[in-house]
């Protein structure tokens, strides 16, 4: 649950989604040796000077702004595939493209912490800016197509985009749901207006493809 | 109208900001436990007189069994209002030990304004429990709130706090405008309170 | 889905009025206060909460018509266009109203009514929240039902933070159940 935030809000704040793609792993070339170091998640080196290496992002970034080391930006963080994944998103009709599940996030961190170690860092970042604004538009025309409680499929939404929508697109569908079916509904209201229940001995409405 | 009263009350709590108190409104609980009261009276004198006439009630549905039941009916809406009403205030009150702090003297003062004697012992027992819990598990729940990043923040006091106030690993004079180095474990309370600002850049 | 005794939208819902024809008389009950006897008549036309309504059609005791909110003008209106009805100013409550109405009233058209009604003005009016600034979204707000409102605050709610983690600063706050700030002394 969000912390300081408003609980009733989100269920997660932006700043626990980037918490979680903190995990990712990214490869860093470090400039001093050190011990392998031994987490619950993994053990994680032996560090020696100019072997790249695979670490969690928040490990990299650490590292980083102490000099330790620096960043190999992934492959998809470059000018070539941005312009390409940016041409492809304004498609009209077009899918989502297939990005990094947390792409905000990470490209965030490393405009953040490693600038001098993308190449043109300027132009890399409005584009992932560019490429997340289309998505948005996008996101929001879909929601757009919601018409009652169908299943709704929508392919490589990343997880920040996913968390932005997730608290309208939920109460969109409970609202959608009720709709479908004020009678269940308003039996319940009147069941439980008398006494306080215990949660959920309605019976389970399968979903429906309309 | 019959529970009259106890909307007003329901309405009253759902005029203020959303997750926040307004002050406990006494006036209109007592008034909506007196309508609670005066349904009350007029049930029990329909019932008298039911009796008294030796009434089938089962077969026989009079004017005087659908008045009684119209007080029943305002008596019970009343009642769900004066629980809804308690409900969400101590729905607010534990909030405030998880989100302010645990110990009710450090709640600002307009804060403890607006709870009740009950209220304030509610939230002590809640805060009891929880500290319990996490001396026994031997972890605070309540801290890093937001997803931590470095140890140490920079902060700055913008409200009175009292002088001498020691801190995990060091005891400094928290003047007002003064800047400092701290913990973020040590500091994430005195935010939270509004005591403190985090400094960034 | 959890129980609503103590949900004060809920409550507030039931709060609504609509007009009854009671079918028994009863004793000692004032619904009008301007009224010279505390007797209502067998017949008696009057409004009534839906909460007490609501029980006391259960009990075959009153039959209860459609509010004004749902009436002819009204229908029209979401007809000819939907997304610019101020449904607000005719019940705050609109749907959930509509939807507990629904199974006690003879008219079957309500739930579709309801049903398109929300469809076109979530289409029209709340799916456009993320991208449209807010002084946009503020002339329609008044208009929205607070089940609407509570929807296009969750799209703002969810954007304002997430633009506050893209712009940086400080990760903790004073936390938002305190409310405002008090003025400097």
């Amino acid at each position: 649950m969000a912390g300081q935030t408003d609980p009733h809000v989100s269920l997660f704040s932006p700043e626990e989604v980037e918490f979680m793609a903190e995990d990712e792993l990214v490869e860093i070339v470090p400039n001093m040796n050190m011990e392998p170091l031994n987490f619950i998640a993994g053990d994680f080196g032996r560090f020696i000077p100019q072997i790249p290496i695979q670490v969690p992002l928040w490990l990299a970034v650490a590292l980083k702004r102490r000099g330790k080391c620096t960043f190999r930006p992934p492959g998809w963080l470059s000018v070539d595939n941005l312009t390409q994944v940016l041409e492809a998103e304004r498609e009209p009709q077009s899918k989502f493209q297939a990005l990094p599940f947390s792409y905000v996030e990470i490209a965030r961190l490393l405009f953040d912490h490693a600038r001098d170690d993308i190449p043109d860092m300027y132009m890399v970042r409005s584009l992932v800016e560019d490429i997340r604004d289309v998505r948005l538009h996008k996101l929001e025309n879909n929601l757009g197509t919601f018409l009652g409680t169908s299943a709704v499929k929508m392919e490589n939404v990343s997880a920040m985009e996913v968390n932005l929508v997730r608290p309208f697109a939920r109460r969109a569908l409970e609202a959608f749901y009720k709709h479908d079916k004020p009678e269940v509904v308003a039996d319940r209201n009147t069941r439980s207006s008398r006494q306080p229940r215990e949660a959920n001995d309605e019976p389970r409405r399968p979903l429906r493809q309309r | 109208m019959y529970g009259r009263k106890g909307y007003q009350l329901v309405k009253d709590f759902a005029s203020g900001e959303k997750g926040q108190l307004k002050p406990f409104n006494s006036k209109l609980f007592d008034e909506t436990i007196e309508e609670c009261r005066q349904n009350q009276r007029l049930i029990q004198s329909l019932m008298r007189k039911m009796e008294q006439e030796g009434l089938d009630v089962q077969n026989n549905r009079n004017a005087d069994y659908y008045g009684a039941l119209v007080h029943h009916l305002s008596l019970i809406r009343n009642k769900r209002c004066l629980m809804a009403y308690v409900h969400n205030r101590a729905d607010i009150v534990r909030d405030l030990g998880w989100r302010v702090g645990l110990e009710l003297l450090e709640l600002p003062p307009e804060i403890q304004e607006k709870l009740t004697t009950l209220e304030k012992e509610y939230f002590k027992n809640h805060s009891a429990a929880i500290k319990s819990y996490m001396g026994k598990a031997g972890i605070d729940l309540n801290v890093d709130m937001v997803p931590p990043k470095d140890p140490y923040i920079k902060v700055r006091v913008v409200g009175d706090i009292d002088e001498g106030i020691v801190m995990s690993d060091k005891t400094t004079n928290f003047a007002r405008h003064s800047m400092h180095f701290l913990k973020r474990t040590d500091a994430e309370p005195y935010i939270a309170r509004g005591q403190m600002e985090e400094l960034t850049g | 889905m959890a129980s609503k005794y103590y949900d004060i939208d809920d409550i507030l819902t039931e709060e609504e009025f609509a007009p009854v024809l009671f079918h028994k008389p009863a004793n000692r009950v004032t619904i009008d206060p301007s009224a010279e006897t505390n007797y209502v008549e067998q017949g008696a036309k009057v409004e009534l909460p839906f909460w007490l309504a609501h029980e006391l059609h259960l009990r075959q005791a009153v039959s209860i018509n459609l509010p004004a909110c749902f009436d002819q003008k009204t229908r029209l209106e979401i007809q000819a266009d939907a997304a610019c009805v101020d449904l607000r100013s005719r019940c705050p409550y609109f749907y959930e109203f509509g939807c507990k109405l629904q199974p006690l009233v003879t008219d079957r058209t309500l739930g579709i009514l309801l049903s398109t009604a929300f469809k076109i003005r979530y289409k029209e009016r709340l799916t456009k929240v993320f991208t449209a600034t807010h002084l946009t979204a503020s002339k329609f707000l008044p208009f929205l039902t607070i089940e609407e409102t509570s929807l296009y605050e969750a799209a703002h709610l969810s954007m304002t933070a997430f633009k506050k983690w893209r712009t940086g600063g400080p990760r903790f706050q004073r936390a938002s159940i305190l409310g405002r700030k008090r003025k400097e002394s």
